[in-house]
């Protein structure tokens, strides 16, 4: 068993006046896993440091343990300069945990400091290193859905260089833009919004279009998803490092709501875009209501998009037929940011009618066969008024796609409660838990089509530098900053296939293998973050992590508290 | 539409908060190059320095810390605190910057923050870090030193200069990313909101950090003019904001910064009446409408919805009065407040920059114009998740934007 | 037959996260702390099995502590949410058997500011204090 090398701070005396280093020297040079003890003034000053990296180097110490600052200071910077000449390095805090949090108990900080030494000299003499696995990432990528997230993703990955399947249950792209005639708040329509990208779909070498075509299976983890798709042309089998799910989401019906379904001339959002894309749509007076299906006990979400839909609408309405007058009945108007409060100004001074509402008391819709008109509660000014009308226009939200679910299930990444896909919180909002799986658009939450696009734009960089890689070893694949502890992993002979680890993981990393009659937990390499919650729903210790084994953890235990002399 | 763009590029990334640090990885992660500029002393920007995040509720920098300590280990990324981008020319579809670093008086890099500079210094103007700064250092407030030079003398690893010129390094980079986020804006030219009038009268971020558990009052909910406990707190919002004298935009983020604010202050002390006036409450984002329905009850926060006309403190100096009219109930109200917070004075960073600071072409409003690249809120007043997306967007359009 | 004054043993088990960062910011402050307690650092506090805790209490220890991140705020996405409720399980465990679930505290998400760290562990020191000695559950010779 090779030996340990110490190296003890005193960091100017801050350590040293606290701690009695000479006493701690004596004890660890008579310890025979200890090779040697050098205490130091500074080891983070760039003479001392170099000099504890020449000692490493040239003596080819392969374990060290450092009695520092906090590793949250610059003993962190420290121990990873040693590690870079080769060693396992470890780092006990013997500043902030112990000479200044027990200034006043010299002895027993001291008493301390020994013991912590000694629990983690235990650590480097029983860690073993978790096998790693190099993962070769295929070098091709799948996004799923060719709306403007979809498409925005599928083209950066291609000019970037990557081949790009993208797939569409459509017959071919654009997704919900294809039926806007004028986007907000620049009034390009839809479809020349995402013109160039859709045409690079066709044009670019690199991407190929599956139309009405869905994903049958799945298999396989991050860098090496084995996808089936089946289309027009049969079924396809694909290899890819990484997935980007664009599937997009619906606009509810207001089946039942306002008169919706019964009473002529009370229309949804697509419906009007739809009467403009034909030619003038004719109104007298057109009504916009918000909130409709939305913000309320079944979808307690706001859906992004619609008040500046309304906002756009209201506006053409004005626009297309000279007297005429657009009234917009709302809860509170969302246009948040610069660019949509301007779109809000502008359409105020355009003449439109904003007349809020409260959710308790929403608008009644009058008419019989034609909606005639509208009766609404102003809850600012404290009337009650009835707009004559001949358009009554109800905005209601996105809601999740009927089949996001079945994909979130192929691919193995959660659902929030509406159906939506979830992301890594809170600042990896196109990532899912699943590494290789990103999503974007508005399977992902209810955002515009230029938030689509930027997300898009987000998860093709995310996703691009992943396969960029190319090869990636598993414990390399760790959000934590030093990487991953290590892997765990289940001594095939001891596991009795009780599943308890399967059922606990976060990340669904371990899974069940039938090995003759018996069946054997199995953790995938690429998918584990060591969290170590498998280690400690083991029945019988099967299941370890090399880095911190039960000998590792039993020894600490065992000398944290041994008498010191 | 030529794919394939493989050559790695430099790229300057000009602020180090939360867009601009998802920007950096995702280029260094690619292999590319990236300086990343910022200003103060550390990366982290304005949301590590918050008490807690919404709609998590959780503390603000852990998640940060991650990214901060990712950026600094990346060998692509050259981080530049205390550095500002000085000069910025363009030529033949590359750019020549000079970026200036103001090393502190108290080189990060040398202090092993003992605090003996604390300790022998007369003035107490020598004080550590924010809490959660990783790795912690001392700071010397330059408007109080006295000059005596006594903490040059203790300071154990010399770290302590006064005399310091600043360090220009020339850089030649392809393209620029600008994602220096927002500041405060005085609130003084709007005398109705009555700011700098009563030490009860503070914007969310001064109120922000006097709650913050890891702030002087370990979390506790006091008043600024006397620590005894409120009874009651208003949250003001669109100080400032959607406002045509001041700052037209919406902020975007203060709706659900206010809403954050008074759950923390009604989670450690239910007694302590919260009130927050609105225009329209603006809980776009994922899980922020339910965020905000926990107050909708009636037993938390109480949500009303009037923009007030008249901020003053009240005559005999116990308390704070705001009178608006309650849009609910078409009455004209005078309510009285222990403290009162106000929301929305938020500006983007590069419209207020002093003369020695490359920026790039502002709009009307002081956001960056798109001709130039940018993310999170000098692009448009955005949350954490909205920064974090376009700051890979901007990544990536920094990758592929046209040379020639 | 309560425990000598001077000889509280504590283990505390504490992820990198949310478990040190409280501890890391009172030495910061220089706050005192009795010496009577131990770290075993671990990455997630989900690693922390019911096994190792009863482990260091036939090691000796007076009370073992085990900090993590507040539920939902786990770096590992949900892990500790398993580790909560299985400890939650051994202090009843621990109560059954009359070794007393009060030795076992349990820290997650409330020990990350430097105060609320001092305050747990003095307050837990204290209380170890009055506990009755564990001779009569270890083995012999111990």
């Amino acid at each position: 068993m090779s030996k340990i090398s110490l190296f003890l701070c005193n960091c100017f005396g801050e350590i040293g006046r606290v701690i009695d280093l000479e006493f701690i020297r004596k004890k660890f040079e008579a310890d025979p896993d200890v090779d040697s003890v050098t205490i130091v003034d500074s080891l983070c000053m760039p003479d001392d440091a170099a000099k504890a990296q020449v000692l490493t180097r040239e003596r080819r110490i392969g374990k060290v343990l450092i009695g520092a600052c906090s590793p949250y200071g610059k003993m962190e910077f420290v121990r990873l300069g040693l590690a870079k000449e080769g060693a396992a390095v470890r780092a006990v805090d013997l500043r902030e945990g112990c000479a200044w949090i027990h200034g006043k108990d010299p002895e027993g900080a001291t008493r301390k400091a020994a013991n912590q030494i000694d629990m983690e000299l235990a650590l480097l003499q029983n860690r073993k290193d978790s096998k790693d696995l190099t993962l070769r990432v295929q070098q091709e990528v799948l996004v799923i859905g060719a709306g403007p997230a979809g498409l925005s993703a599928a083209c950066g990955l291609a000019r970037l260089g990557f081949r790009t399947h993208l797939v569409d249950r459509g017959s071919a792209p654009g997704g919900l833009l294809n039926v806007v005639k004028k986007v907000y708040p620049t009034d390009e329509p839809g479809p020349g919004k995402i013109k160039n990208l859709v045409d690079e779909t066709g044009e670019n070498p690199l991407i190929r279009f599956y139309g009405k075509t869905k994903i049958s299976s799945v298999k396989g983890y991050a860098g090496d998803f084995k996808v089936k798709l089946t289309g027009p042309e049969g079924n396809t089998a694909l290899r890819v490092g990484a997935v980007v799910l664009a599937t997009g989401a619906r606009i509810l019906f207001p089946q039942g709501l306002y008169g919706y379904g019964k009473i002529k001339n009370v229309i949804t959002q697509m419906e009007i875009e739809r009467r403009f894309a034909t030619g003038a749509l004719n109104c007298k007076t057109a009504v916009f209501i918000q909130c409709v299906g939305a913000r309320n006990a079944e979808r307690p979400y706001c859906s992004t998009i619609c008040c500046p839909l309304s906002l756009k609408n209201a506006m053409r309405v004005m626009d297309e037929n000279p007297g005429a007058r657009a009234y917009v009945l709302h809860r509170d108007i969302m246009t948040p940011g610069s660019v949509l409060e301007a779109y809000y100004r502008k359409a105020m001074q355009r003449g439109v009618q904003f007349i809020r509402f409260d959710a308790e008391r929403p608008p009644e819709v009058r008419g019989q066969e034609q909606v005639s008109g509208v009766e609404v509660f102003d809850s600012i000014s404290g009337v009650s008024r009835v707009i004559d009308s001949d358009l009554l226009v109800l905005s209601t939200p996105f809601v999740a796609d009927p089949e996001s679910a079945a994909i979130a299930r192929m691919f193995e990444i959660p659902v929030d409660k509406y159906g939506f896909y979830e992301e890594v919180y809170p600042i990896h909002p196109v990532e899912t838990r699943n590494d290789g799986i990103f999503i974007c658009g508005t399977s992902r939450w209810p955002v515009s089509s230029d938030q689509a696009i930027a997300q898009g734009e987000a998860a093709a960089i995310k996703a691009a530098s992943f396969l960029g890689k190319e090869t990636v070893s598993a414990l390399a694949m760790s959000r934590v900053p030093g990487g991953k502890l290590g892997h765990a992993a289940a001594d095939a002979a001891a596991c009795t296939g009780c599943g308890n680890c399967v059922a606990v993981c976060p990340y669904k990393a371990c899974r069940l293998q039938r090995t003759g009659n018996r069946s054997v937990s199995r953790v995938i390499k690429v998918r584990c973050k060591a969290c170590g919650n498998c280690v400690a729903v083991c029945p019988n210790g099967a299941m370890q992590m090399p880095e911190q084994n039960y000998r590792v953890t039993g020894e600490m235990i065992r000398r944290a508290f041994r008498e010191v002399r | 539409m030529q794919p394939t763009e493989k050559k790695k590029r430099t790229i300057l990334v000009v602020g180090g908060g939360v867009a601009g640090m998802s920007a950096a990885f995702d280029l260094a992660d690619s292999g590319h190059r990236v300086h990343l500029v910022e200003s103060g002393h550390d990366l982290g920007g304005q949301v590590a320095k918050l008490d807690k995040f919404y709609p998590t509720d959780h503390c603000a920098f852990c998640p940060l810390w991650t990214e901060i300590r990712r950026c600094k280990e990346h060998s692509c990324i050259s981080v530049h605190t205390n550095s500002r981008v000085e000069t910025l020319e363009k030529s033949n579809g590359s750019y020549r910057a000079v970026i200036t670093k103001s090393t502190p008086v108290i080189d990060p890099d040398l202090c092993i923050y003992c605090g003996r500079c604390e300790s022998a210094c007369p003035k107490g103007v020598a004080r550590p870090i924010w809490e959660h700064a990783y790795p912690p250092v001392y700071l010397i407030d330059g408007d109080r030193c006295g000059d005596c030079r006594t903490c040059a003398d203790v300071c154990p690893t010399k770290a302590i200069g006064f005399d310091r010129e600043e360090l220009q390094a020339e850089v030649a980079v392809d393209e620029v990313i600008w994602s220096a986020g927002f500041t405060e804006v005085s609130l003084a030219p709007l005398k109705e909101y009555g700011w700098g009038t009563h030490p009860d009268i503070l914007t969310s971020l001064e109120f922000e950090s006097w709650k913050a558990e890891s702030g002087e009052n370990k979390g506790a909910i006091l008043r600024r003019s006397n620590k005894a406990i409120p009874r009651s707190i208003a949250f003001i919002q669109c100080a400032g904001a959607r406002d045509l004298r001041l700052l037209p935009q919406c902020s975007a983020v203060c709706c659900m910064h206010a809403l954050k604010q008074a759950q923390w202050v009604k989670r450690r002390n239910p007694d302590i009446h919260c009130v927050i006036l609105y225009t329209d409450l603006r809980t776009v984002g994922r899980d922020y409408y339910e965020y905000a329905l926990r107050d909708f009850g009636g037993n938390g926060v109480r949500l009303v919805r009037g923009r007030p006309s008249l901020i003053y403190p009240l005559p005999g100096g116990d308390g704070i009065a705001v009178k608006f009219e309650d849009t609910a109930t078409q009455k004209r109200e005078i309510w009285k407040f222990d403290m009162v917070v106000l929301n929305g004075n938020l500006k983007p960073t590069l419209s207020s920059l002093p003369g020695d600071n490359a920026r790039p072409e502002l709009d009307a409003e002081g956001f960056v114009n798109r001709t130039a690249t940018s993310c999170g809120f000098v692009m448009e007043p955005a949350d954490v998740t909205e920064s974090a997306i376009q700051a890979s967007s901007a990544a990536l359009r920094s990758i592929l934007a046209d040379k020639s | 037959m309560s425990v000598d004054r001077g000889n509280v043993k504590i283990l505390v088990f504490a992820c990198r996260w949310c478990g040190l960062i409280g501890a890391d910011g009172a030495g910061r402050k220089r706050i005192e702390l009795p010496a009577s307690y131990r770290v075993i650092p671990v990455d997630c506090a989900g690693y922390v099995e019911p096994d190792a805790v009863i482990r260091a209490f036939a090691s000796g220890a007076t009370g073992v502590a085990v900090l993590g991140c507040h539920v939902g705020g786990c770096r590992f996405n949900d892990a500790n949410h398993p580790a909560l409720k299985r400890l939650e399980l051994l202090k009843t465990l621990l109560d059954t058997t009359g070794i007393g679930g009060n030795r076992l505290l349990l820290g997650f998400g409330t020990a990350h500011e430097s105060h609320q760290y001092a305050d747990m562990i003095l307050e837990f020191h204290r209380a170890m204090e009055s506990m009755p000695s564990m001779a009569s559950w270890l083995p012999q010779g111990q």
